[in-house]
């Protein structure tokens, strides 16, 4: 039976680093290639030898598709395909690809910010990873090789992020990577056809979270913003350049137009050029309304959000400013948060870690990721239809709950990682059948055709160019360019019979005339009997004149008449 | 253990034993443990220094509450502590290490199911047997029918931990037992705590091993083949480590099972279980000659796709077996042979049936891997010795060559076999790479050089085609750098291809696509670094005529609209004309301009990867110069390189800015030797420059100042990049210990330089504050003077006194906390051990934000 396979190397209950191998039609693909946040040696990365034990990947993989450009999606990408070694085709969206390499990048500096590491990828194999990607674009089919192929769709979360439908013959499987069934202020809403697939693998974060919660959120970020700005504080928004940044700008930016207020909101210096040039090159990606408006208003030029530099941290009075990276660990942000640390007017947003620092500012947590909640991972499932559900990126207890809520309707997976979930698909076949072989049933007098009441039908399959046509055999003959030819089976039977070799062929004639009343027997002058298409010969033995030997012989149509006749005359014949 | 640590871990094992399921961070646990295993390295002994952790161990075993998560980290603990003897003594007393260990108590706690509970089980055990009293607690307990279930789990992950445990238990039997053969010596064994008593007991294991080996390989109908896989990975490891006589034993037992699956399903594990016990089993071995013999079957199959992965698997694995080997390469090279009509094989070498066969095979899709299995696994044919290889390796370059035709679609050969593999192949980037990269390989062989005008020309129909993949061209560019490195005479290259080349060059460094533009300015880098500079670059002038065909090329793609092809060129350029600028000729125009062009880019440029390969292209073009100094057009530019680079935004144009800084730090003052950047640094000052004239010296700080290195040593200081202020700081001391007789009398008014920004005087106003702390300080006893003294400030630049900065900074005191990693706090046990306390606070308040426990999306 043909199955689907699913192995997470990561994200299998947990919202680690995504890393999922699928095994759909003989072809080996990999669903996103994470980094682990959490440490800083070589457990961050997927362990691949679990692939393939020689280490060759390429001969493995048949692709590896990257679903946006976050690093828990996208991280070990340079590490798998430079350093571990990977030379096959590498699929993400044209926003991804050109974001990825900034936000590696990055990471880079980060690591080695961190630890001096050296066992780490460089620039050069950002760069080298990133020739091996081929960019996808929205909705366009795009074919791996001559069996696999995929599609991309809108997946919100963040610029350029993806889900994809993996096609394999009439298998087929939806990953969704992270997605968000909400249009936010920059970003559209999750969309995907009704594309059926085998199995739907979804992520889960917000598995159990109903999020009308939202708007109250960002009601509370905003109020918190200008009560410091109000008490004359500074506002630190720890961010990374290119992500929920721009969300959180858009939101300041209307607030301030709003409230006609004069504080300065600052970005960090070459980022906000960088992002915005990003979002200009890719407005397609973005929702309706700023594709609109931006022939008007760009709406990521903003009017109360300017470049920041060093020294305006020292400025009197208050501000805003966005600065990189969101981690705090170290650059700009930190920089910023030492110096106004000490000032309880202040207010930082948010605060992930703890130093050795007198911090008197306020210090408020507040996330704005984009993930589908569960009444959006139920919506995406009543767009796609899929046969089978598959949870991931998420915490076991979570999904479990979610699991419930779907299986009441079908089956819902959600394996550990490094455990396989195998489905057996069954798959539909469309096959296309010819009008005369439809009329020639029809002439027969069964029901009309009905897609709900299956029956058999008779005729020949062609499979030609990857189509599948079910024909009459006369015409199959006369397409392929074939003669007919004819299957005979034949048999002897000995018999005893002291006649003559005519006498003997008469009295067969007889015998057969008297038993099988309803067919038709004919005494042939050329010395045979033939009973509808079957040919009765008889013949003496040499040596012995009273010993016949009867040659059989029928066309497939009379099998089974054809060896009745034969087990019949073997008993002998009436005295 | 840090005094810290120690008191606050009662309350965390309090806090972890009570989490229940409910844990803040899944590697919390893991770093915990990793903390754990770090002590016990130190020869620490995690009881003595925490005997909370017993308690810890009792609590959450005998807890009813426990979840898989703190379950599995508390076996591992367990392992780690039991590995010791004295650990393992103590756990046994309050009787919880059998109970910990027994799978069953957590199958009837429903808690086997979950498979991060395995894995700490096996992980534990694997941690504990480290002596032969775990081993017989392991044999007692009869542990070893649980762990032969787990060698084919239905996780990936639990079967090839278990796979590893078992491999590890009987080498610890087998390390004990040979202790006990040769060690003969009663008394010594016992000593060492192996009693006789334990080698037989422990001895039932082999036989369970093998029992179980030979009943999981037996062909049924209705065995699962990943298990099956899973069991022949296993025998391949133990095969692997295990010595005779017991891998022979092993051996002996499956080696009919093994000989049924050879000849009824084939399997690339199974190869893999032949080709080791082939290689390990010693040639006397009984069961030698029937591996062999299975061997020669497996190589003599006749069904293509599989032979062709057992000849290459063969070839991988570098056997000492030269009929075998020269047969797997002559089957490796058939399909090459068959596609492309070249006669690479004596006729009948691989047999007539395999032919037939290969030869239908490669009508089918199938194809494409069967040639990529082919061609991946050429480099191993041609490190055969060539009376082994079937053909000459000039016939199979031609064989490649006329192959990597026939995927472009030219197929001069109208043979059966080649129309057909060419329907398939034909535009196939994947089988393109495969050819390509073992075109690479195969400019190694001895007759390369004859062939190179061949070669030259095919590449560059490749690299003209506008259907050519980008990974495919930068595969072709890096075939022909391979081929033209290894040549010595180009006279086989006509005008025409040469032309054919700059042709094919100039049209890819336009190329839509930037991916094809990249790899084409990289070539040319290539080119110009595989060129030996002693010859005069001939090949680079006989092949693109020089730099009057590459420079204009480079200087368009300066203005690329990729950042990485700007980068890219900005490198070849550097690669390509520091040679020649070194000469010390003339200034020429163009020179000029392109270092204005190159200022232009690091000023303004909005992408930091163009700006760093303008810091590495000055950085290159000085350390080629014999005489930097003499080449006025480097040393003007020098300066603003060094102000700009420095003030950049991105962290690494100011690391490489500080390398640039570093070259004239070391030309300026030669005889001292570069200072290892962990060198201890004495407190005492450098003295070797005692007979030194204070003049010159003062001379040449005052051309460093000129030049712009020491405000750039300066402002690196104060960077909110740890690396860039590990650097300076670096170059600081080692600038402050050449001029220390400078520095021992009062502040030297005569060297002075401007810093732009205010942050710096902040940074060095900090540094007094400390100072008169009592922080600890390099000598200077008028310190206090020099403290009264404050820059001058001339708007928003202040002007310092250098010496006075140099005497007045602690640079020591600095050095030591700019080599700590900026995450040293928060990666620090103490931190990790907090962490943990607060998380489960956060986590037992009720009130607390439901926002809060959404920390997902920092990436």
């Amino acid at each position: 039976m043909p199955e689907i396979k699913v192995t997470p190397l990561g994200a299998g209950q947990d919202v680690g680093r995504s890393c999922i191998l699928v095994s759909i039609g003989g072809k080996n693909i990999m669903l996103d290639c994470g980094m682990h946040m959490g440490y800083n040696d070589d457990r961050r990365f997927p362990d691949f030898s679990y692939i393939t034990q020689n280490g060759r990947l390429t001969d493995f993989l048949d692709c590896v598709i990257i679903s946006h450009f976050h690093l828990d999606h996208c991280g070990a990408l340079p590490y798998m395909s430079e350093m571990v070694g990977y030379d096959g085709p590498i699929y993400m969206t044209h926003p991804t690809k050109a974001i990825c390499p900034i936000l590696l990048e990055d990471f880079r500096k980060i690591t080695v910010d961190k630890k001096g590491e050296t066992n780490f990828f460089t620039s050069q194999m950002i760069k080298d990873c990133m020739k091996k990607v081929i960019p996808l674009n929205l909705h366009q089919t795009v074919q791996v090789d001559d069996e696999l192929e995929i599609k991309a769709y809108y997946a919100g979360h963040v610029l350029g992020a993806a889900m994809v439908h993996i096609k394999v013959g009439s298998e087929s499987v939806v990953y969704t990577g992270d997605y968000n069934m909400t249009p936010d202020r920059h970003l559209g809403a999750a969309w995907i056809d009704k594309c059926r697939p085998d199995i739907l693998i979804s992520e889960s974060t917000y598995a159990t979270t109903i999020r009308d919660s939202k708007r109250c959120r960002e009601r509370d970020f905003l109020k918190k913003v200008h009560e410091s700005i109000e008490r004359g504080g500074k506002v630190l928004i720890p961010v990374f350049a290119l992500g929920r940044a721009q969300e959180l700008c858009i939101l300041l930016e209307t607030f301030w137009e709003r409230m006609n207020l004069k504080a300065p909101i600052y970005f960090s210096t070459g980022l906000t050029e960088k992002a915005n040039h990003y979002y200009k090159l890719f407005i397609t990606w973005t929702n309706q309304k700023i594709r609109k408006t931006f022939v008007q208003r760009n709406m990521f030029e903003f009017k109360h959000i300017k470049a920041f530099d060093r020294s305006y941290a020292d400025n009197p009075g208050p501000m805003v400013v966005f600065a990189t990276p969101g981690m705090l660990h170290a650059g700009q942000s930190l920089q910023i948060f030492k110096k106004w640390a000490g000032n309880e007017k202040n207010m930082v947003n948010p605060f992930p870690e703890q130093r050795k620092l007198d911090v008197k500012m306020q210090v408020e947590y507040m996330s704005f990721s984009a993930h589908a909640d569960a009444k959006g991972i139920m919506q995406l499932i009543r767009m796609a239809e899929p046969r089978n559900m598959l949870l991931v990126h998420g915490e076991a207890a979570k999904m479990e709950f979610l699991k419930g809520k779907i299986e009441q309707e079908f089956n819902c997976y959600m394996p550990a990682n490094g455990e396989t979930t195998s489905v057996i698909t069954n798959p539909s076949v469309p096959v296309d059948m010819s009008l005369n072989l439809l009329k020639r049933e029809m002439a027969l007098g069964g029901p009309l055709p009905d897609p709900k009441k299956p029956r058999a039908m008779h005729g020949t399959l062609i499979m030609k160019e990857n189509s599948l046509k079910l024909v009459s055999s006369e015409q199959a003959l006369k397409e392929l360019g074939l003669n007919e030819h004819q299957l005979r089976f034949t048999c002897r039977v000995q018999l005893q019979d002291p006649h003559s070799d005519s006498d003997t062929l008469h009295r067969i004639y007889t015998h057969l005339k008297s038993l099988l009343k309803d067919y038709t027997i004919q005494h042939l002058p050329d010395g045979t009997v033939m009973v509808e298409s079957i040919v009765i010969k008889v013949s003496s033995s040499a040596e012995d004149a009273n010993s016949k030997v009867l040659l059989l012989s029928w066309s497939y149509q009379d099998e089974d008449l054809g060896s009745y006749l034969s087990s019949l005359l073997k008993k002998g014949l009436p005295t | 253990m840090d005094i810290q640590c120690v008191s606050v871990l009662p309350r965390v094992c309090e806090v972890l034993a009570a989490s229940g399921s409910s844990l803040p961070d899944d590697t919390s646990l893991e770093k915990l443990l990793d903390w754990f295993t770090a002590t016990t390295n130190t020869g620490v002994s995690l009881l003595e220094s925490a005997p909370c952790l017993l308690d810890f161990i009792s609590n959450v075993a005998f807890s009813s509450t426990s979840g898989p998560g703190i379950l599995s980290f508390t076996l591992k603990l367990t392992g780690l502590i039991a590995a010791s003897e004295d650990g393992f003594k103590a756990l046994e007393e309050c009787s919880v290490l059998k109970l910990i260990f027994d799978p069953h108590h957590w199958k009837e706690a429903g808690l086997w199911e979950d498979p991060c509970l395995r894995i700490g089980w096996i992980q534990g055990l694997r941690k504990m047997l480290q002596h032969s009293k775990a081993l017989r607690l392991f044999v007692q307990a009869d542990l070893i029918e649980p762990l032969l279930q787990l060698q084919t789990d239905s996780s990936l992950f639990v079967s090839s931990a278990a796979n590893q445990l078992l491999a590890h238990v009987l080498l610890l039997y087998q390390s004990l037992s040979s202790a006990g053969c040769n060690g003969a010596n009663k008394r010594d064994l016992e000593h060492s705590g192996v009693s006789e008593q334990t080698i037989i007991s422990c001895s039932g294991i082999i036989t369970n091993v093998s029992e179980y080996l030979k009943k999981s390989l037996v062909l049924k109908e209705s065995s699962h083949p990943p298990q099956s896989q899973q069991i022949l990975k296993l025998l391949t490891l133990l095969l692997v480590q295990l010595r005779p006589p017991l891998q022979e034993q092993l051996l002996l037992t499956v080696i009919d099972s093994l000989e049924e699956l050879v000849t009824k399903r084939w399997s690339l594990p199974l190869m893999d279980v032949i080709l080791a016990a082939n290689s390990s089993l010693q040639d006397d071995c009984v069961s030698k000659q029937q591996i062999v013999r299975l061997l020669s079957i497996m190589l003599y199959m006749k069904k293509p796709a599989d032979v062709i992965q057992v000849a290459a698997a063969f070839l991988r694995s570098r056997q000492h077996d030269p009929t075998h080997a020269a047969y797997a390469a002559g089957v490796l090279l058939l399909p090459l042979d068959i596609a492309t009509g070249i006669s690479l094989l004596k006729t009948n070498s691989t047999g007539v049936d395999l032919r037939i066969l290969m030869t239908e095979q490669l009508k089918s899709k199938s194809c494409i891997s069967m040639i990529c299995v082919c061609l991946t696994n050429i480099p191993q044919i041609t490190v055969m010795a060539p009376d082994c290889l079937p053909c000459p390796q000039r016939l199979i370059v031609a064989a490649v060559l006329t192959f990597l035709r026939l995927c472009r679609g030219d197929s001069s050969s109208s043979s059966t076999a080649c129309v057909e593999v060419s329907r398939f192949v034909t535009g196939s980037s994947k089988v393109q790479k495969c050819a390509m990269e073992a075109l690479s390989e195969l400019s190694k062989s001895p007759e390369a050089e004859a062939l190179l005008a061949d070669v030259f020309k095919l590449l560059t129909e490749y690299l003209n085609s506008p259907d050519s993949d980008p990974t495919v061209l930068q595969k072709s560019y890096k075939a022909l750098i391979n081929w033209i490195g290894v040549c010595r005479d180009f006279s086989s290259i006509t005008d025409q291809l040469r032309e054919g080349l700059m042709q094919a060059v100039r049209k890819r460094a336009c190329d839509i696509r930037w991916e094809a533009r990249d790899s084409t300015v990289e070539f040319l880098g290539h080119l110009a670094e595989v060129c030996p500079i002693g010859e005069e670059r001939e090949p680079l002038k006989t092949l693109l005529g020089s730099c009057s065909f590459t420079i204009p090329l480079l200087k368009e793609a300066l203005q690329d609209p990729e950042s990485y092809v700007r980068a890219s060129s900005i490198a070849t350029l550097a690669q390509t004309l520091t040679f020649s600028w070194q000469q010390g000729a003339a200034l020429t125009q163009e020179q000029e301009e392109i270092v204005t062009q190159l200022q232009e880019i690091l000023s303004q440029d909005s992408e930091g990867f163009a700006r760093r390969a303008v810091v590495k292209f000055f950085t290159a073009w000085f350390s080629s110069c014999p005489s930097p100094t003499s080449c006025s057009l480097l040393m003007q530019s020098v300066p603003s390189v060094l102000s700009q680079g420095v003030a950049d935004l991105d962290w690494e144009v100011k690391l490489h800015t500080l390398e640039l800084a570093e070259l004239l730090l070391d030309k300026t003052f030669p005889e001292r030797l570069p200072l290892h950047p962990y060198a201890v640094i004495s407190n005492q000052p450098h003295t070797c420059h005692a007979g030194e004239n204070e003049s010159d010296l003062l001379c040449s700080l005052n051309s460093l100042v000129d030049q712009g290195v020491v405000p750039a040593l300066l402002c690196g200081l104060v960077d909110c990049d740890r690396p860039v202020a590990l650097k300076a700081c670096q170059l600081l001391i080692k600038l402050r210990d050449t001029v220390s007789s400078l520095l021992v009398n009062a502040a030297d008014p005569r060297v002075s330089c401007m810093l732009p920004g205010q942050s710096w005087v902040q940074e060095m106003r900090g540094n007094k504050d400390a100072h008169t702390q009592g922080a600890p300080h390099v000598g200077s006893e008028s310190r206090d003077e020099a403290a009264e003294e404050t820059p001058c400030t001339d708007g928003d630049a202040v002007c310092v006194s250098v010496c006075e900065v140099l005497r007045t900074l602690d640079l020591d005191k600095k050095l030591s906390v700019l080599m700590q990693s900026s995450d040293h706090i928060y990666n620090s046990p103490l931190s990790l051990l907090q962490d943990i306390l607060t998380a489960s606070t956060a986590a037992s308040n009720p009130n607390s934000d439901p926002g809060q426990e959404v920390i997902v999306d920092c990436y």
